[in-house]
């Protein structure tokens, strides 16, 4: 393609410090955008996007987030379209971004097959969970399964400090709208203008949500629940006692809303969680929080 | 369809004259401010009048028209206001009006209604830079119901063929786009470069006027990208000049608005002997 730059947008980090380590590998120039919030609160992330040699830019529009990083993503792409790639960090954004970092992130759920047909000898588990932001770490599980309509299917969204105050509950509680260059629900005034999305997780604090995610929910396909900041700061100890595993906050609100999914389904039922996230970089947010 | 803008358009061409457009943020400084800012901008010379609808993610924007939004949010203007303020001015002035904005806060109004309402309160056209040509459908019914005109926008990285689509799908006329970027970037050293691509855009766009944008802040800038053009549109320098003289408090308003007037008709005319 002839790029020598590669931009990047990024929530809780995780996504900047990939797209750094690609950029390292080929020797490209890399920025990557981050609300100034983030910057803060995913401390260890930007120092190691700057260790891989990328640019870290704190935005400081708007709320300050992943929402307002992608705006500016965005703005830089569009300056400089000739030498520039912009890796987009979720199943957001113009088409065909949300189809193809969708087709990159069902790496998860082909894996996920593999791997439970070695542990069990099924070819489909029963329940599959994830948590949902923009959605990408969702999409990429439950795409393989779509059409096994016996797989059901859970996305959980973050409540924030409830529904009723402020959270990141897009499917829950949005309104169609077009934001980045998509149509799908969207947090929103009724003056369509976008409301700012709050979460204790940088990855999850994003004020609209895959289009793809909006099909299913209208379809039916997947259920989408919603945990409070609270209840993933018990999910983060919940796994990190019982497997060992401390849990990036994004993938804590997976964890919690297992309370809610597992009385809902058989007691013999195979469950599969996505552990999309590793918690070292939310430590900080943990020891203030719990 | 023989429009105000078409109309207007049209007879500066006959005369062999260059038209200006000029962009306002609505509700910016205040939307007490922006029936003054209208006026003023008519009385400069503005051929015609794009009022900005803002909105909280404006993609497109720098930071010029990025802050003139945020001020007019926080100001409290709102959609319906806007439209307020389109209709009272529409009351004063024959000149014609485009809204300019993005497409949620069109769409959570309704694309159907607001296209009532606009038309109603005798908005002439609308422009929707993050509405696709290909996408536009669910626009294209209403505004032709109600009578608005449609600006599509060319970047000098439109294909060819594209740019054919655009002119057939424009009405109006097509907004050229003068760099691959955001309004209010700096266009130095870049000129030459930019006429290229609007005398090839020029050759591509038949049916519609061609009106130049993105990055005009002066008479010498509007002279030079309007050889090939059939005028040019300028927004975050008028913009920056609202800030400028808003931040003036020794101005009363009606000095402000004598200034943003002598502004804008320096644009077109050059600077006053």
């Amino acid at each position: 393609m002839g790029k020598t730059r590669i931009i990047a947008e990024t929530g809780a980090g995780q996504h900047g410090v990939a797209t750094a380590t690609v950029a390292a590998c080929f020797g490209l120039q890399c920025v990557v955008y981050m609300g100034a919030e983030d910057t803060e609160r995913q401390a260890l992330n930007v120092a190691r996007m700057q260790l891989l040699g990328a640019e870290v830019r704190p935005v400081t529009s708007g709320s300050q987030t992943l929402k307002d990083a992608t705006n500016e993503a965005i703005r830089d792409w569009v300056s400089n379209p000739t030498d520039t790639f912009y890796i987009i960090g979720s199943v957001v954004g113009p088409h065909p971004y949300p189809m193809m970092v969708r087709s990159f992130h069902t790496v998860i759920g082909e894996e996920v097959k593999q791997q439970l047909n070695g542990a069990t000898g099924k070819d489909f588990p029963d329940v599959l969970v994830a948590c949902v932001g923009g959605g990408s770490n969702a999409i990429g599980v439950f795409y393989p399964f779509i059409n096994h309509p016996e797989v059901q299917m859970f996305g959980v969204e973050a409540a924030g400090e409830g529904l009723d105050g402020r959270h990141a509950a897009t499917l829950t509680r949005g309104a169609m709208g077009v934001l980045h260059g998509a149509m799908s629900y969207l947090l929103q005034d009724s003056d369509g203008q976008i409301e700012l999305a709050h979460s204790i997780s940088a990855g999850l604090d994003y004020p609209g949500v895959g289009p793809e995610h909006a099909w299913l929910k209208d379809l039916g396909r997947v259920t989408y629940l919603t945990e409070t900041d609270k209840n993933a700061l018990v999910g983060v100890e919940l796994l990190s006692r019982t497997e060992g595993i401390i849990p990036a906050l994004e993938t804590a609100h997976a964890i919690a809303a297992l309370k809610k999914i597992v009385p809902q389904v058989a007691a013999d039922a195979t469950i599969v969680v996505n552990c999309s996230g590793r918690g070292d970089k939310d430590m900080q947010t943990i020891m203030d929080n719990l | 369809m023989s429009s105000r803008l078409s109309s207007r358009l049209l007879t500066l061409k006959s005369n062999g004259e260059k038209a200006m457009g000029i962009f306002l943020t609505s509700g910016f400084p205040s939307p007490e401010a922006t029936d003054l800012l209208l006026d003023s901008i008519d009385v400069g010379g503005a051929d015609f009048i794009e009022l900005g609808m803002p909105h909280s993610d404006p993609l497109a924007e720098g930071l010029p028209i990025q802050y003139s939004s945020t001020c007019a949010l926080k100001a409290g203007i709102t959609m319906p206001g806007t439209l307020e303020i389109a209709a009272q001015f529409r009351q004063r002035s024959e000149t014609p009006l485009l809204l300019m904005g993005y497409v949620n806060p069109i769409l959570r109004f309704g694309a159907a209604r607001f296209c009532e309402h606009a038309a109603s309160a005798g908005v002439d056209g609308l422009i929707i830079p993050d509405l696709p040509p290909q996408e536009a459908a669910l626009m294209r019914v209403h505004m032709q119901k109600y009578g608005l005109n449609l600006v599509f926008l060319v970047a000098p990285n439109t294909p060819a063929e594209r740019m054919k689509e655009i002119d057939r799908l424009s009405d109006g006329f097509v907004y050229c786009v003068t760099i691959t970027g955001l309004t209010g970037t700096g266009l130095a050293g870049r000129l030459d470069a930019i006429n290229s691509y609007l005398k090839h855009a020029r050759e591509m766009i038949t049916h519609n006027p061609l009106l130049v944008g993105f990055g005009i802040q002066t008479y010498d800038d509007a002279c030079d990208l309007s050889k090939h053009t059939d005028g040019f549109i300028v927004g975050s320098a008028v913009i920056k000049e609202v800030e400028r003289l808003w931040a003036c408090p020794d101005l009363s308003m009606s000095e402000r608005g004598q200034q943003v007037a002598r502004f804008v008709r320096s644009l077109k005319y050059g600077p006053e002997k």
